[in-house]
């Protein structure tokens, strides 16, 4: 889903840049009132970094014959928010910009707009929408990475369409061919991601319902459904 | 006991039919599966009819010099990630084992 360096003319990078710049403060301001009060919820952000981490590094292939990659910012999105996602999302992309020439230093704010905002958004949206409804805790995981992983590369598309419109069809021509690229590539992995993340937070919820207690992320009662559901605690403890 | 690993049992249904859909598309018809990046800047170039070449960074950038060490990169960001998770995990599993009554 990176733009490559170069390939945004400088006018979109300057406004994919100013679109980003408020989350990043946002999410500076956010991590550190959230260090500082409670130190307890560090691991958790580290893991939910760590899947960023590794996901966003793995290409893996798709139906369309090309290669691409998962996000993993919906467990991070539903855990911590989406200003604190945008920063753990940005980090990965500078580095990949400066080590790796994926994206570039220009393209940033638009990468930024895509994997670190863009997505973790539409994955908080389904997240505020499902989180007190009946609807099963693991589900609403799996729907949440899936949907921020799969809007990430719609908003790539939409990227360089308005920046490339077609000169028959204009944007929204455009916007398909990048759309048919991005985003049909991406359905399987975000299927994939999504299944994968919520056998995560099964784990998590079996090791530590205290943070996400403390969170919020979902309530008391909802968890300790899932406890029930599956007795995987026991196995852990035992 | 199955009621207990179905999300786990899910998972791997979900990689093999990954891995199957793969190579049944490898397997059929020519693909390169180069990085969707790279088919998404040829399509900039053909909307605008000019070269993939004719774009230059706008900021100078390092490349890896090639694919292997690219790999490399790409290895270390991913090992960085699972060592961060596996030793959180362990962490995690650790305090649950030395205090049951929690």
């Amino acid at each position: 889903m990176h733009i490559m360096e170069g390939f945004l003319p400088w006018q979109w990078c300057l406004v994919w840049w100013i679109i980003a710049i408020p989350f990043l403060v946002m999410g500076i301001i956010q991590l550190r009132t959230m260090i500082q009060k409670d130190r307890d919820y560090l691991p958790l952000l580290g893991v939910c970094g760590a899947f960023i981490f590794i996901l966003s590094a793995l290409k893996l292939p798709s139906v369309t014959g090309s290669c691409s990659h998962p996000t993993g910012t919906g467990l991070s999105t539903m855990c911590f928010g989406v200003f604190i996602t945008s920063i753990i999302g940005a980090i990965v992309l500078l580095f990949q910009s400066l080590l790796l020439a994926h994206g570039g230093l220009s393209t940033l704010g638009a990468n930024m707009c895509s994997m670190a905002i863009g997505g973790p958004l539409a994955g908080y949206a389904v997240y505020r929408l499902l989180k007190d409804t009946n609807v099963n805790i693991f589900v609403t995981v799996f729907l949440v990475t899936a949907v921020a992983d799969l809007v990430t590369y719609v908003i790539t598309s939409f990227e360089l369409a308005v920046a490339y419109p077609a000169q028959v069809g204009g944007i929204a021509a455009s916007f398909e061919a990048f759309f048919a690229i991005f985003a049909v590539t991406q359905i399987p992995l975000a299927i994939v991601e999504g299944i994968v993340l919520a056998l995560v937070f099964k784990y998590i919820v079996a090791l530590k319902p205290d943070i996400l207690l403390k969170l919020n992320v979902f309530s008391e009662d909802q968890i300790s459904r899932a406890q029930q559901q599956d007795n995987t605690v026991a196995h852990v403890e035992g | 006991m199955i009621g207990n690993y179905k999300l786990e049992i899910l998972t791997v249904i979900a990689i093999l039919g990954f891995i199957a859909v793969f190579l049944s598309v490898s397997s059929g018809g020519e693909h390169e599966f180069s990085g969707s990046d790279d088919v998404g800047s040829q399509k900039i170039s053909e909307l605008t009819g000019q070269p993939v070449e004719s774009y230059k960074p706008l900021i100078p950038q390092y490349e890896p010099p090639s694919g292997e060490i690219e790999c490399t990169l790409f290895a270390l960001q991913c090992s960085f990630g699972a060592l961060i998770l596996g030793l959180i995990f362990g962490y995690w599993f650790g305090q649950k084992k030395s205090s049951p009554v929690s």
